[in-house]
């Protein structure tokens, strides 16, 4: 079978056509009248204006394109973030070749959104960043390949950030007076580890997932339960209505450092099988405290090892109500300070890759122009 | 008129810079699948050795694919945000066009055929018009046998280019009117990105930055095996 342009209909082999027209028919020919309109109405660019030493940040490496400028690494003067949640949805979870898709036609607006709300103009800025890794590959391609782009057009540096490495970060775009040794849970759909950072730049993995991520754990579990993706929020709001020890669900690894989801989601499974006519909010609420109280314990421990007083929390499952809760508590019963920073802190956005940028340009300089991605970037 | 042009969507990085439709310098790196590594210092360095600055370009021209995915995404990312930054208009091309216009002069239908991985390939047919080549049919994705048994019941002389010839050359072999062009023609030309897009751009038929698209014919793998919902 052969599958031409004109057969893949719907709205994107409409748009691509569109786009093509003009280049489509004749690949070259003697000049004709126009059959396209010059472009520029549609065309937004970047607005002038403003001082200061500013990064721009942009992160690609899952399902949310972003794009941030944030000063002296602490100051965020503008964050968007366009989440493809919908478009994800019906696939139960992140399809890497739709997120790349996605991220090549939001980058450009995405962007000149960012530069807009800050009022800052490409050459007014000291470093253009980009997540480079951990992600997906393709996903993390469009974000280091705009950032480059904007590196040699204004003559800028390019920063090449490390996702993990940022999310730690974020706490210092809430409280810039944060004082190093942290210990830091970053606990999201992609990655579940305990990181200690001694100072900036310096960081020691304690602990992290041998199986699934503590997100992903939630979206499978919400799948089970018929609630539907992104599974996190869904269980949260249904456990409330529950009984969080209504149900001995097994806490995995008890004293050591790393983290194990599946145990759990398989013991879950097995009760829905088993119980079918169950409370279901008492099943999500005992699964979220059996998923909290080992993301606790093991942050708590880091923090003993290191002697840490802050505790920090980063990740998309940093948004789950009960983990804050428990982390203030535990905090407070063991006179540690909790820093928690806001949802769309904790989630992934662009500021935290900024912010990140600006520490490490200071370190290390700027990342050369030849460098890639790193898929499987550990901190 | 400066235009810089990149094509990115086989193994092969290619930049150039062109004034007034002619190549004033070009970079081309195949293989290593090293887009994202190689782009912006091949583009630095044709740049510097050309004298050209970025701010004095006319516009961006970029071959849009078909091709691998990946590739095609760093070079149609880097044309957009660059020509979106510079305020400059983008010029799109296809990449099976620049793999056909270098044969512009051949009397015989030309096929340019990409590798498009899983046993297929993206191509599509050319004739030589007056002042270049008139495309027939669709820019297209299937079986190579499929193409291969389309060319023989058409029975008309061909020449084929192309990396998806070099790739499928033994099954190619048994097409009886058929010629393979040769290593020189496996590679979409960035020399005719520069004419072919400074022609375009002197006519004005320019794309803003943020409606190009790259040309993927092909769905995701996630939405081609989507039957029913779970
Ligand atoms: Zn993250």
């Amino acid at each position: 079978m052969t599958r031409g342009a004109r057969s893949d209909e719907g709205a994107e082999g409409a748009r691509q056509r569109a786009s093509a027209r003009g280049a489509a028919d004749r690949v070259a020919v003697p000049p004709e009248p126009h059959e396209t309109e010059p472009a520029e109405s549609t065309m937004r660019w970047f607005p002038p204006r403003s001082e200061g030493a500013n990064v721009l940040g942009i992160e690609t490496s899952c399902d949310e394109t972003a794009a941030a400028v944030v000063g002296n690494g602490t100051d965020v003067l503008s964050s968007v973030v366009s989440s493809q949640v919908d478009l994800h949805a019906r696939f139960g979870g992140v399809v890497p070749e739709i997120a790349s898709r996605a991220h090549v036609d939001l980058i450009g607006p995405v962007v000149a959104d960012a530069l807009g709300e800050a009022g800052v103009e490409l050459p007014e800025l000291t470093a253009v960043a980009a997540c480079h890794g951990p992600g997906l590959a393709g996903a993390l391609l469009v974000g280091v390949s705009a950032a480059k782009a904007l590196a040699l057009v204004a003559d800028l540096p390019y920063v090449g950030v490390n996702h993990l490495e940022a999310h730690c970060y974020a706490a210092w775009l809430e409280e810039p007076d944060l004082t190093p040794p942290l210990a830091v849970l970053v606990a999201s759909g992609g990655h579940t580890l305990v990181v200690v950072m001694e100072d900036h730049g310096k960081y020691r993995v304690v602990g992290q997932t041998v199986d699934d991520a503590a997100g992903e754990a939630f979206d499978k579990v919400a799948r089970h339960l018929g609630l539907g993706y992104p599974g996190g929020p869904l269980i949260d709001a249904l456990a409330r209505d529950g009984e969080p020890d209504a149900i001995a669900f097994p806490r995995a690894m008890p004293g050591e450092p790393d983290f194990s989801f599946s145990g759990l989601k398989t013991a879950v499974v097995q009760h829905i099988r088993k119980h079918p006519d169950g409370n279901v909010a008492d099943v999500a609420a005992s699964f979220q405290a059996a998923v909290v109280d080992q993301l606790v314990d093991k942050l708590v421990r880091a923090a003993d090892e290191a002697g840490a007083s802050t505790l920090v929390l980063g990740g998309g499952v940093a948004a789950n109500s009960r983990l804050r809760a428990r982390v203030e508590e535990v905090a407070a019963a063991t006179g540690r300070r909790a820093f928690l920073p806001p949802r769309d802190l904790c989630t992934d956005n662009a500021a935290m890759i900024a912010a990140a940028a600006w520490w490490r340009l200071q370190a290390d300089g700027p990342t050369p122009l030849d460098a890639g991605v790193a898929p499987s970037l550990s901190l | 008129m400066l235009v810089l042009a990149m094509d990115t969507a086989t193994p092969q990085v290619a930049v150039a810079i062109g004034d007034s439709g002619a190549v004033r310098g070009e970079v081309r790196v195949v293989g290593g699948r090293r887009h994202a590594e190689q782009l912006a210092p091949a583009i630095q360095y044709v740049c510097a050795q050309t004298g050209v600055r970025l701010d004095q370009l006319a516009a961006i021209a970029v071959g849009v694919g078909p091709g691998l995915f990946t590739g095609l995404r760093v070079g149609v990312t880097t044309a957009k945000v660059m020509a979106q930054a510079l305020r400059i208009p983008v010029v799109t091309v296809p990449t099976l066009d620049l793999v056909a216009y270098p044969l512009r002069h051949t009397r015989r239908m030309v096929v340019a055929v990409i590798d498009a991985r899983r046993k297929e390939v993206f191509h599509a047919r050319y004739r030589s018009v007056p002042g270049g080549l008139q495309r027939e049919g669709e820019y297209a994705v299937g079986p190579v046998g499929d193409l291969i048994a389309d060319l023989e019941a058409g029975g008309e002389e061909v020449l084929l280019a192309g990396d998806g010839v070099a790739r499928y050359r033994s099954k190619l072999a048994d097409l009886e009117r058929a010629e393979e062009a040769g290593p020189a023609f496996d590679m979409p030309s960035v020399g005719a990105l520069i004419e072919l897009a400074t022609a375009r751009a002197e006519r004005e038929e320019f794309t803003t930055p943020w409606e190009v698209h790259p040309l993927y014919l092909r769905e995701s793998d996630a939405e081609l095996h989507w039957a029913t919902p779970r």
